[in-house]
């Protein structure tokens, strides 16, 4: 997500308002952007030093649960894509067929 | 050019065309407002309290489709604010609301009038801004704007310290011709394997529903949802939200679904085995008991929101975009079809047997002599057959609203302005002021409750101000109808806290104070002169008190919890 005050509390936020649990998390920003290059490729854009952070949040939930989180943080104005071990959800590209229901 | 921050906001304002500004003054935003003194395009209407800004902006969009804008101060002025925003919020409404932050440097000190309003807004916003800096002013109004209408739409909140809007500190102004932003591009153009599974699906269904909610309003597409059912010649049903955006008095309108919804939509809605939602997101008002939802229907959905699909029903096609691009896109490959849509005479006629049996009408005027009392269904038919169906019609909560959703039949879109989401009681009166101010030729009714109006009544000093003639119908039943409703349905009639009948005030008086016009109908033979005579007034407000049967309920309504949406109190002791 952008590196933005008031970004995490954001995501944080909506945990607590829709009722999902937060087991851990941690937050850095990002200086090393090759791992997110895809990112920058599908969006056309191109990461500078400090403008972006990794959230890394754990949470034992449904699969159906899960969709919905994840949808919902990709929601969020600050956020440029989100991702569980399955899916990768980013800003305003769905071509990934699982992502489509 | 170079501007202060006051100025800044204000032009930017008039730079997106923006005629009125809803709000209230105070300390925190005391130079937004000598700024608005300062120029002359842009209306400021100064409510009585801001809860009625957000609403009347809210109507004044809901109305055009154009973004409402309330300006208020810290603390409590935000704080008041709060209510109209989650309004908008529940119901996806475009709105910016500025509000005034005490100085930078005082942040965080607990000071005089401080509040964190980004932190209180936070879960009823689409998003928010702190303004940081003057130069960052035109910026964060053209990506306020932006989000606002964009995608799914929804209030922003900008929240501007008072030092960022002195007038002595001038920056160079620019207004963005557009704004851009990495993080954030809502699907418009739906996928062609999506449209193509979708209509698939449409020519294959012998029992299907359009069931077609808030979003096709928001996306103004109406003319597509039209043309779409003229290709596929199934019935359709509105959500409360959705009402006008198909025609009422068209053959294939079922009237509204759910919770207070017709029979035959509902029956339809149960039995379908096709359900096209069209910019409805499976509310619980709508699905009853989502387990028992819709039984043998196959889902498409068509949104703009990701995260609305398969939220609560699982959609078996999804199609994301604009609902009008992805109508006219399904409404094309249709057109292109080589195969038909399947023949639904038998369907049409099963629903025509359930209108038949336990449509809305039945027995209305059986009892219309003064011996009996005035039935709230009967007042909002007279409504509507004396304004000829024509008008913008306000509601509040209650009974009330539900009447007026069943008995007005809304024959286009954005005429039909009520709090669907959120279920707010006080805005009726503000919203109506928003829709009047946008459309001053046009008839503009308030149906409301005795209950709810007095949450907002202050704004008729506001309509007398303004010199708005909008036109009052209190629906007076003497109590919290809906909640004694349920007091009678579901704790054996014991009413809690629902009544105040000695110490209502003389609305006709009252209104009277304010300079308006006031009539009181208590028996049948006064309702239909009564309404025609209000409607008369053209250049004045016109608060109709009118008192009906107090024991009135509204049905239908679904049987909670474990029912579903064939499960359906049809009148006191009728059940399906
Ligand atoms: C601000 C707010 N508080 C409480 C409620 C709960 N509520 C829903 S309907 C209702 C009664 C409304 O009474 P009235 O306006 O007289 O309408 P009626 O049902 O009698 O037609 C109440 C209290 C609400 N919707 N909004
Ligand atoms: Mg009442």
């Amino acid at each position: 997500m952008e590196n933005k005050p008031g970004a995490l509390a954001r995501v944080v936020g909506l945990f607590h308002q829709r009722g999902y649990n937060i087991d851990s998390l941690h937050v850095d920003p990002i200086t090393d952007f090759s791992p997110y290059s895809f990112i920058e490729k599908e969006l056309s854009i191109t990461f500078k030093a400090d403008e972006i952070s990794r959230l890394t949040i754990e949470t034992t939930v449904s699969d159906s649960l899960m969709r919905q989180i994840l949808r919902q943080i990709n929601k969020l104005i600050e956020v440029l894509a989100v991702s569980n071990e399955k899916s990768t959800y980013l800003k305003g590209v769905l071509r990934d067929e699982n992502l489509l229901r | 050019m170079k501007l202060a921050g006051n100025d800044m906001l204000i032009q930017s304002l008039i730079n997106e065309g923006v005629e009125f500004i809803f709000g209230y003054p105070g300390g925190a935003a005391l130079h937004i407002y000598d700024a608005i003194f300062n120029q002359s395009e842009i209306q400021h209407i100064l409510v009585r309290h801001e809860q009625a800004a957000t609403h009347a902006a809210d109507g004044y969009t809901r109305a055009t489709g154009k973004v409402g804008v309330v300006l208020v101060t810290s603390g409590p002025g935000a704080t008041n604010a709060i209510t109209g925003i989650a309004t908008a919020f529940m119901d996806s409404i475009p709105m910016i609301v500025i509000s005034g932050q005490v100085q930078s440097h005082l942040i965080g000190t607990d000071a005089f009038q401080e509040t964190d309003m980004i932190g209180i807004s936070r879960p009823i916003v689409k998003h928010s801004f702190t303004v940081e800096s003057q130069e960052s002013i035109p910026r964060i109004l053209k990506e306020a704007f932006y989000i606002a209408t964009s995608g799914r739409p929804g209030p922003v909140v900008i929240d501007v310290p008072k030092d960022l809007t002195h007038p002595d500190f001038k920056f160079d102004f620019e207004y963005p011709k557009e704004a851009k932003i990495r993080s954030y591009n809502p699907p418009i153009l739906p996928l062609e394997d999506q449209v193509k599974r979708a209509v698939e699906a449409i020519l294959e269904a012998k029992q299907p529903v359009i069931y077609a909610g808030g979003g096709t309003i928001s996306s103004n597409a109406s003319n597509e949802l039209i043309k779409f059912q003229k290709l596929t010649n199934a019935p359709v049903t509105n959500t409360l939200m959705g009402l006008g955006v198909f025609p009422a008095t068209n053959k294939n309108f079922m009237g509204m679904l759910g919770m207070h919804g017709t029979y035959q939509a509902n029956m339809a809605m149960h039995n379908a085995d096709l359900i096209i939602a069209v910019g409805a997101r499976f509310d619980d008002r709508i699905t009853n008991t989502p387990e028992k939802f819709a039984p043998k229907a196959k889902i498409i959905h068509l949104d703009v929101d990701h995260s609305s699909v398969s939220k609560i029903i699982e959609a078996d096609v999804a199609v994301f975009g604009q609902v009008k691009e992805s109508l006219s896109a399904i409404n094309k490959l249709l057109e292109a079809s080589e195969s038909q849509c399947q023949d639904l005479s038998a369907w049409h006629e099963q629903i025509q047997e359930w209108r038949s049996k336990h449509g809305l009408n039945h027995n209305l005027f059986k009892n219309k002599d003064d011996e009996h009392p005035i039935l709230p269904q009967a007042a909002v038919q007279h409504i509507y057959q004396a304004s000829e169906g024509k008008a913008f019609v306000t509601s509040d909560v209650g009974q009330h609203q539900m009447f007026a959703a069943q008995y007005y039949h809304f024959d286009e879109p954005r005429k039909w302005i009520n709090s669907g989401g959120l279920g707010t009681m006080g805005f009726g009166l503000p919203s109506a002021m928003g829709a009047k101010l946008a459309f001053p030729e046009e008839e503009v009714i308030c149906i409301t409750g005795e209950g709810s109006i007095q949450m907002c009544i202050q704004e008729l000093s506001t309509c007398a101000q303004y010199k708005l003639p909008i036109k009052i119908f209190n629906i007076n039943n003497l109590a919290l109808g809906m909640v004694k409703q349920w007091q009678d349905m579901n704790y054996d009639g014991r009413h809690s806290s629902i009544s105040y009948e000695d110490s209502l005030p003389d609305f006709v008086k009252l209104a009277e104070s304010f300079g308006h016009v006031g009539i009181k109908i208590t028996k049948n033979s006064q309702l239909q002169d009564g309404i025609e005579e209000a409607l008369s007034y053209k250049d004045k407000l016109v608060f109709v008190d009118i008192y009906v049967d107090p024991d009135e309920h509204v049905y239908p309504m679904l049987v909670a919890p474990e029912g579903s949406m064939k499960d359906m109190w049809l009148d006191k002791d009728l059940k399906t």
